[in-house]
């Protein structure tokens, strides 16, 4: 699943470095405010979910991102709201 | 509570301008953009304007300038609503909407409050807008202002921007945002087919075209003409301040939308009208256009070819465009304050662009040669350019 979700923010930030989970999303990837937004729509739409910005605005790593999705039982299955 | 508190977290960062020992905003300019500026009391090349076709000097667009003042004032001291709206402002938004061949136009003071003015009036929290990874800040913040679903697309790319509209669903509106030429890059966007998308899921599409009008197309009607993109039922907005020479802002689109905007816009309502001596210079510049675009495109692009071809010569990284404008990559704010530095202190007066006006570490220099640019100064650029690259 993690492997899911470095893809699809993969997909959204080119011409940036290759993603891991340790990757910070500043420092690393040079992730701006446009940038979050596109990553979380990514995951919206490869998930099928619908995530609230506000939620994820406290993120500084992928990691950040895959606990958030995974505290709001997102990975229990099937489509949510989070 | 403490004033001195609310003051000190009113700080400027200033670090960079420090460490680099240059600030290069708000330079004190003291002259005109005649053919040689005056910066801080030195000659230099102006590479920085948007005086795209030249004709901010202009005696012609001076002379109407002062004609309205004699007639009219300097001002009329009111916002269009009321008494703003002098036959000159008329007279404009019919000229403004047939040279770019839509229904109606409204005029703003700047096209920044036209862009922020805009989106508040049409869009809100039921509401999804689409809008290009790289459009200007006016647009983002209007957009921003909307309470709207906000979700950006890959700079120019209609395979993303087709994904996110089929899976767009449930929203009252969907709006398609960009510009027409992306003004820190000078990339072009493919508006034709984005207009085609948007008619096929049914969005709104809307298009900035500040470095596009009086610029692109055959007779300079910008992006519209430029990509033959006829019966254009989407919204328009364009800056009167760059190739137009003046300053202002202007939205199209049909005369449902633009009667709206006229009572519903509180940035036009609320704002005191273009004075007399702008809306007569706008008026002058298409007047000029009409009879001598194709001469003064011509100069244009010779001279944004003679500086890309120095800057390759060089060995700048520049950013291949289509529009008449040169854009140098030059990745840190570090380095872009340098190379403007470097530019600077040879006599070229350049725009540094660094984050947030550009992504993070994608920083640009970018050049404008404007068509009044003598060869003579646009001989003497080049050599500096090859210059400063070769050292």
């Amino acid at each position: 699943m993690e492997d899911r979700i470095i893809m699809t923010i993969q997909s959204v930030l080119d011409k940036r470095p290759l993603i891991t989970l340790d990757s910070h999303l500043l420092e690393d990837l040079r992730v701006d405010s446009l940038d979050k937004l596109m990553i979380l729509s990514a995951l919206e739409d490869e998930f099928a979910i619908t995530i609230s910005e506000d939620d994820f605005a406290d993120v500084v790593t992928i990691k950040d991102i895959v606990m958030k999705l995974k505290a709001r039982g997102f990975f229990a299955g099937g489509a949510a709201t989070i | 509570m403490d004033l001195r508190d609310f003051y000190t977290r009113l700080s400027v960062d200033e670090s960079l301008a420090e460490v680099m020992g240059y600030n290069p905003y708000y330079q004190k300019i003291d002259s005109g953009l005649n053919a040689r500026i005056l910066v801080n009391g030195h000659e230099m090349i102006d590479l920085a304007s948007n005086n795209y076709l030249g004709l901010a000097a202009d005696n012609r667009v001076k002379q109407a300038a002062m004609e309205a003042i004699k007639k009219y004032g300097v001002s009329l001291c009111g916002t269009p609503i009321a008494t703003g709206y002098i036959d000159l402002f008329q007279q404009l938004e019919k000229k403004l909407s047939h040279f770019i061949e839509l229904e109606e136009t409204i005029i703003l003071p700047s096209c920044y409050q036209a862009n922020n003015g805009l989106f508040n009036c049409i869009a809100g929290p039921k509401d999804l807008i689409i809008v290009d990874r790289l459009v200007h800040s006016s647009l983002i913040e209007g957009i921003k202002s909307t309470g709207s679903k906000i979700r950006p697309f890959l700079h120019n790319n209609l395979e993303h921007l087709e994904g996110i509209l089929q899976r767009s669903m449930g929203y009252r509106q969907v709006f398609v945002v960009t510009e027409s030429v992306f003004s820190t890059e000078g990339s072009i966007a493919p508006f034709k087919e984005i207009v085609q998308l948007c008619e096929k899921y049914e969005a709104m599409p809307i298009i900035d075209d500040s470095h596009g009008i009086g610029v692109l197309g055959k007779s300079g009607r910008g992006i519209l003409e430029e990509q033959r993109i006829a019966g254009y039922r989407g919204i328009y907005t364009a800056s009167l301040g760059k190739a137009f020479a003046n300053s202002g802002g202007m939205i199209s689109g049909e005369k449902k939308l633009i009667n709206y905007l006229k009572y519903y816009c509180s940035h036009l309502v609320y704002s005191t009208a273009l004075t007399p001596a702008v809306l007569a210079g706008i008026s002058s510049v298409l007047d000029i256009i009409h009879f001598e675009f194709s001469g003064i495109k011509k100069k244009l692009i010779n001279k944004q070819r003679q500086i890309y071809e120095a800057l390759l010569e060089g060995g700048f990284k520049v950013v291949y465009s289509k529009a008449p404008m040169n854009s140098i990559q030059t990745g840190s704010k570090e380095a872009t304050f340098i190379l403007n530095r470097k530019l600077y202190e040879k006599g070229i007066l350049s725009t540094p662009f660094i984050e947030p006006a550009v992504p993070i570490s994608e920083g640009r220099v970018r050049l404008i040669a404007g068509a009044s640019l003598s060869q003579d100064t646009v001989d003497e650029a080049v050599a500096i350019i090859k210059r400063i690259g070769f050292s």
